[in-house]
């Protein structure tokens, strides 16, 4: 009887539990609602956990990833170094080409202004590539606006609030991004593999010439979601199935995706 | 369970806080352990059904609301571990005292294997199909792994919990 009473209870609270998760998944307005409220009932846990977890959080991670650590510094001081370089060599040849730009009213993100953010946190889930970053509305960002870091396309913002925002990475499985390369006259759409994947260019002709190493920059086609121009990705391997009428690309993000600490918003909004 | 409710609210809300503040960021090959899915089915494995279901609700909507996903499948695949793991509580299998040592690691390892599938099935159902483009057998072993470690504390913790509840009523 006992048993009964209390296989109906779970019962009920399952199909109330389906019910209530149906209704605020198809209404927006609420969700967004309930998303602030559940940010407001959890910051304060969010905070004290913080507070006492995170040095331990730190340790573990330092622990664990130190060697990682000493070669990633070690490839950023190398990295610095001939940026350096380049940057001193290649001033004249930078000045020449956003006056070209201009002069052919291309976007080109040397000339288009940008806010600096600070990455604040990394997306809680394995299944959504995303960053939450320190600036929002009040510092001009807006949906839509196209984010680079580490020397190519980190993705675009997709919510604001004042005083932060979301960016989805090109990594992210529901993210794609219109590139070209060589001399532009074919475009590919690039989708991202999941957090740890990389990125791919799927059915691409077989006609098309295209070869482990080429780099793929932004199109900017008409109604394009992001300026032309931005580096993208480089291709690290061409898979092709015996008799298949086209190939798929396997590549590697431009920006180091996994190092993000500091990036770029381009006050840019797509074209409608 | 009435009387054990607010105190596994509260265990909830701790652990969604560990989750968002200090798993998210301490990842395994990239993946992050899901312990808003390995609470309630600990939870379930005591044998109270309706808690499970309720830390299961609330742990899922609570992530839910913070990640950039189809709202909803993180909660949906918590309430699926949670009924499963507190049916096999009720019949005793996985119990800490009785069972053997390893029973409720395996069972929680065999949750966390099947997690990331079923959010990947769940999310096929909310007209998702991107979902399965990440590295979802990565995620599966990792998550295995983290809940077989993790099972016997989370288990007894779940246990205190729910025991406060019959404690009180005694």
């Amino acid at each position: 009887m006992a048993t009964d009473r209390s296989r109906r209870r779970a019962w009920t609270l399952g199909v109330v539990a389906a019910a209530i998760l149906t209704v605020l998944a198809l209404t927006g307005g609420v969700f967004s609602g309930l998303r602030s409220v559940a940010n407001a009932v959890v910051t304060p846990f969010n905070w004290t956990v913080n507070e006492v977890a995170r040095p331990i959080g730190h340790l573990f991670s330092g622990a664990i990833n130190y060697s990682d650590v000493v070669a990633q510094n070690q490839k950023l001081r190398y990295e610095l170094g001939q940026a350096q370089l380049k940057s001193n060599e290649s001033w004249p040849l930078q000045r020449q080409l956003q006056q070209i730009s201009t002069e052919l009213d291309v976007p080109y993100v040397g000339s288009l202004p940008t806010v600096a953010a600070q990455v604040t946190t990394l997306s809680p889930t394995n299944f959504a590539a995303t960053v939450n970053i320190s600036k929002g509305r009040d510092s001009g960002i807006l949906v839509g606006m196209p984010v680079v870091a580490n020397g190519g396309l980190v993705g675009s913002v997709i919510a604001t609030s004042p005083e932060g925002a979301t960016v989805r990475l090109i990594s992210d499985v529901n993210s794609s991004v219109g590139v070209t390369f060589g001399n532009g006259s074919v475009s590919l759409v690039v989708t991202g593999r999941g957090v740890n994947n990389g990125l791919s260019a799927t059915s691409v002709p077989l006609s098309t010439p295209i070869t482990p190493g080429t780099k793929l920059a932004t199109n900017g086609l008409n109604g394009a979601l992001y300026p032309p121009g931005l580096p993208v990705a480089k291709v690290a391997s061409v898979k092709l199935t015996p008799g298949a009428a086209t190939y798929n690309l396997v590549l590697r993000p431009t920006a180091d995706l996994r190092h993000l600490l500091y990036l770029d918003v381009v006050l840019w909004e797509p074209t409608a | 369970m009435r009387r054990a409710l607010v105190p596994a609210v509260v265990a909830t809300l701790i652990i969604e806080a560990l989750q968002l503040t200090v798993l998210s960021s301490l990842r395994i090959e990239g993946v992050v352990v899901m312990l808003v899915w390995l609470w309630p089915l600990a939870m379930g494995l005591t044998g109270f059904t309706s808690l499970a279901l309720v830390t299961a609700l609330v742990a899922g909507v609570f992530f839910d609301t913070h990640a950039n996903t189809p709202f909803g499948l993180t909660a949906v695949v918590a309430l699926v571990l949670a009924y499963a793991a507190s049916r096999l509580g009720r019949e005793g299998v996985g119990d800490l005292d009785s069972a053997a040592w390893w029973v409720t690691p395996a069972l929680a390892a065999l949750g966390g294997f099947v997690a990331p599938m079923l959010y990947v099935v769940a999310g096929a159902g909310a007209l998702n199909f991107n979902l399965w483009r990440g590295s979802v057998l990565m995620m599966m072993f990792i998550n295995a792994g983290a809940f077989f470690v993790l099972a016997r504390p989370m288990t007894r913790l779940a246990r205190t919990i729910a025991n406060v509840g019959d404690r009180v009523r005694r």
